[in-house]
């Protein structure tokens, strides 16, 4: 085996620094139960998009129905990645930040759930699922895609809960919410956000 | 796209957790596997790429020369050390390899790539040495009573669109000679392979050019020339330092309860290992594609059954070595809830493919939309299986180039592209012969080009033909041979043919892509990592036609070979005129006046010597036709061909670096 070096000391435990670099967050909604999209469906969609969005550039569409467990049909932009994904075993979208976003950490987690929102209110539009799909916004995955600059850790927690708390209560109306989190430290930095009551994707645009 | 380089295979579960972060940060959560034994995540940002580097240097991993001009990754048989039929574990030597030419001066100025492999027996496939630049196969032999170690070394052999076998460069090179020996070989190649046309610079070009006694005189004299370099030798002292060490005691399976599905995953993708008690086992990876939660997940897994001793494998999968036999079904059940449990590894369900037209610009068809078609149906049809097919191997590539290995398959595929009534259509060419035992110990060929759509069919039908017509224990590869490639093209004559659109429009769709099929995206090569312009890219497509005539030659096929080499001289001078017409027709009488009107009377065309020789060939096969030619007639056409497409290439290199000086 190839010995390995010495890790080097990471950069990451000074959260005032994490809180002013809080990019590449990904946004997963999940779809309510009873909708399915077929990887067929979403990887013809996803191209379409490819052509008709405007306002980020969208590169390629890749297929990994072959791996159940994982990202199904994967949309690469160069700002961003959207994803019909099945990682934790439940379909959702996942869309996945890549370039930084603009404006103090609210706003960036502001951007990128509106933006996961639209693009989850895009397929339930989209002509060729007829209506049948429907996303579930009560439930909200967060993941902060890196481990160097935001370690999965209670610090972290604690740095990005008042900017998370100002997000959820403008998006979910004072409904009341609770966040769980992965605390293993090999996985990214998460939370799962659960609001009480039912919320469709349109209501909560509106919302933000 | 970022190539990992990983020495013999060689992982530890430091960088299996480093690689899975690395694919969810900057990639998309998708780690690959490759025919050599790296590691590719793709759809990387540049700006992420020294981040990237530098996690991965921290656990010893560099991606230094995976790509370009120099020594690619040292691969390995991943049972090295633990195999029955070894001559002795090659891990060391192979390490040793790849850490010496690893940023060697006289490695840095090749004209292409240097592939290097090791295998620890000649009879099984795991090295596949005989398809490598630099092949090395551990050997001992005993002299005044003392075992000594060497290397039976081979040079010259590689796949892409002509394939060469490996030629026998010395029978033992003892292990002190190793280092030294493939220094000269490498200084030999680098002093005189090819530079400026890449399309003829890899190491076998050279190797036939010169011949392999004149090679080999040439390399000894280099080797005398050589400043003697203390690392030549300085890790034979350490070659127990890559001794494996198990977790736990060797224990036989004691008769526990098994989950449903062991026994098959067990008679498949366990191997017992030469260590009494202890056995390998594989992990199937569908396409090669493992994502970064389940590498995780494995990494901890593995480090509750062995130590950091787990291999990535050129039929990209991967491997735990030294688990207790008596551990085994409570490491499937752990696999199994991970989704890692897949029967099949190594059989006909564990289809090997290159990345092809999903993120590789010269893959023409979808060979991983085809292989994971192929893997569905067989698994479908599992139990129904006759033994001897479930053994035989499935090997796809994109277009010619061979990096899915379809040439040492037992069924292989390429992909290539048909224009029917205006509409590309994507097709497979079938290539049988191929021999995966013997470290790849032959090459199959072409038998013609089917719709992608009735690949399947293909596959269906050869394998129906082995089971009903085979005699006694006769091998797949000698069914073949005995029954002939001719009878063989006939059998799959009726899939050839193409539906039109408005009949069946499934056709001009690949598989996995539900869009019609198009290659206008063509361009830039993932593997050949930099920019393979269209007219290049057309001129090897030349050569494999002309290589195909050559076996209509061997066959006696003379009309046909005629045939063949004139369509490959056309199509030679169609991508000539390419360049200035990109959308010249199919229609030689077009093509044949534009080249003249362009290249001949322009004398773009002209050889310094030979003036307008070369040109005249296709002239004159133009005028004359292609029916009723005999041997020495399609003897020569076949010749000539060759030499045009040679000018042609000549003609190319000029044209474009007199454009591109025009332009600075």
């Amino acid at each position: 085996m190839l010995r390995p070096r010495e890790h080097g000391k990471r950069p990451g435990n000074d959260v005032t620094v994490m809180m002013e670099t809080l990019q590449k967050i990904q946004v997963k909604i999940y779809l309510d139960e009873g909708s399915s999209v077929s990887t067929d469906d979403a990887f013809r969609i996803f191209n379409k998009w490819i052509t008709d969005t405007t306002d980020e550039v969208l590169i390629d569409v890749a297929d990994y129905s072959h791996l159940p467990a994982g990202p199904q049909t994967l949309l690469v932009g160069h700002e961003s990645n959207y994803c019909l994904d099945n990682t934790d075993h439940r379909f959702g979208l996942l869309y996945a930040r890549k370039q930084p976003l603009s404006g103090d950490p609210t706003a960036c987690l502001k951007q990128a759930v509106g933006t996961a929102l639209a693009a989850c209110k895009r397929l339930e539009e989209a002509p060729e699922l007829e209506g049948k799909v429907k996303f579930r916004g009560e439930e909200i995955l967060f993941v902060v895609n890196d481990r160097l600059q935001t370690p999965n850790s209670d610090e972290s927690a604690k740095a990005l809960q008042p900017h998370l708390d100002a997000l959820l209560g403008d998006l979910y109306q004072g409904a009341p919410v609770t966040a769980e989190r992965d605390p293993d430290p090999k996985q990214r930095f998460n939370l799962r956000i659960h609001a009480q009551g039912a919320f469709d994707v349109t209501a909560l645009l509106g919302h933000l | 796209m970022v190539r990992i380089k990983i020495p013999f295979g060689g992982l530890n579960t430091e960088q299996m957790d480093l690689l899975a972060d690395l694919g969810e940060e900057y990639s998309d959560e998708i780690i690959h596997v490759t025919t050599r034994q790296d590691v590719q995540l793709h759809y990387l940002h540049i700006d992420d790429a020294v981040d990237l580097m530098r996690r991965l240097a921290a656990v010893g991993i560099t991606t230094r020369e995976a790509c370009g001009n120099s020594v690619r990754n040292v691969t390995a048989c991943p049972l090295s050390g633990v195999c029955h039929t070894e001559s002795f574990d090659v891990t060391p030597y192979a390490n040793a390899f790849a850490q010496f030419f690893l940023g060697h001066p006289d490695v840095q100025d090749f004209g292409r790539k240097f592939k290097s492999a090791f295998s620890g027996c000649k009879q099984e496939a795991c090295g596949l040495t005989n398809m490598h630049d630099l092949g090395a196969i551990a050997v001992t032999r005993t002299i005044d009573g003392v075992e000594q170690r060497g290397f039976e070394l081979y040079v010259g052999g590689g796949l892409g669109a002509v394939p060469h076998e490996a030629k026998l460069f010395d029978e033992f090179v003892t292990q002190e000679e190793l280092l030294p020996v493939s220094q000269a070989i490498a200084r030999v190649f680098a002093r005189l392979g090819e530079k400026a046309n890449r399309a003829r610079a890899r190491i076998k070009f050279l190797v036939a050019k010169l011949g392999i006694e004149e090679f080999k005189r040439l390399v000894a004299e280099e080797r005398q020339t050589m400043p003697f370099d203390p690392r030549w030798t300085s890790y034979l002292d350490d070659l127990h330092g890559f001794d494996e060490e198990a977790l736990k005691p060797g224990q036989a399976l004691n008769g526990s309860d098994v989950a449903e599905g062991f026994a098959a995953w067990r008679e498949t993708n366990v191997y017992p290992q030469r260590q009494p008690g202890y056995a390998v086992a594989a992990i199937t990876l569908p396409l090669g594609d493992i994502t970064s939660s389940q590498l995780r997940a494995l990494s901890d897994v593995c480090g509750r059954y062995v130590k950091d001793t787990v291999r990535t494998t050129v039929e990209q999968n991967l491997v735990l070595r030294w688990v207790s036999e008596s551990d085994l079904p409570a490491l499937y059940s752990e696999l199994d809830d991970l989704g890692l449990a897949l029967p099949g590894a190594s059989t006909i369900f564990d289809v090997t493919a290159c990345p092809g037209t999903d993120t590789c610009k010269l893959g023409i068809a979808s060979s991983r939309g085809l292989a994971g078609e192929l893997r569905t149906r067989l698994a479908e049809s599992a139990h129904t299986l006759d033994e001897g097919v479930k053994g035989l191997r499935i090997k796809i590539s994109g277009c010619f180039n061979s990096c899915g290995q379809h040439h040492a398959a037992d069924i292989g595929f390429y992909g290539v592209s048909r224009k029917i009534n205006g509409i590309t259509v994507p097709h497979f060419q079938v290539v049988i012969g191929g021999k995966w035992k013997e470290n790849a110990g032959s090459f199959g060929l072409a038998v013609g080009a089917v719709p992608s759509k009735n690949i399947p069919l293909v596959v269906t039908r050869l394998t129906e033909a082995f089971v009903t017509q085979r005699q006694g224990d006769e091998s797949f590869h000698a069914f073949i041979d005995r029954t002939g490639k001719r009878a063989i093209k006939e059998m799959l004559d009726d899939l050839t043919a193409v539906p039109t659109y408005e009949e069946d429009s499934s056709y001009y769709h690949d598989w996995g892509d539900t869009r019609e099929f198009t290659i206008g995206d063509m361009g830039k090569g993932e593997c050949a990592g930099e920019v393979v312009p269209l007219a290049q890219f057309e001129l090897t497509a030349c050569e494999r036609e002309a290589f195909e005539a050559q076996i209509l030659l061997d066959e006696s096929e003379f009309e046909e070979a005629y045939s063949s080499a004139y369509w490959a001289m056309l199509h030679a001078a169609k991508a000539l005129v390419k360049m200035q017409w990109l959308d010249v027709p199919e229609d030689e009488g077009v093509i044949v006046k534009e080249f003249t009107e362009r290249f001949v009377e322009t004398e773009l065309f002209f050889d310094p010597f030979a003036k307008d020789k070369f040109a005249r060939y296709l002239l004159r096969m133009h005028q004359t036709g292609t029916n009723g030619h005999s041997h020495d007639a399609a003897h020569r056409a076949v010749e000539e061909t060759q030499l045009f497409i040679e000018a042609a290439y000549r003609c190319y290199d000029r044209v474009s670096t007199e454009s591109a000086q025009a332009t600075t």
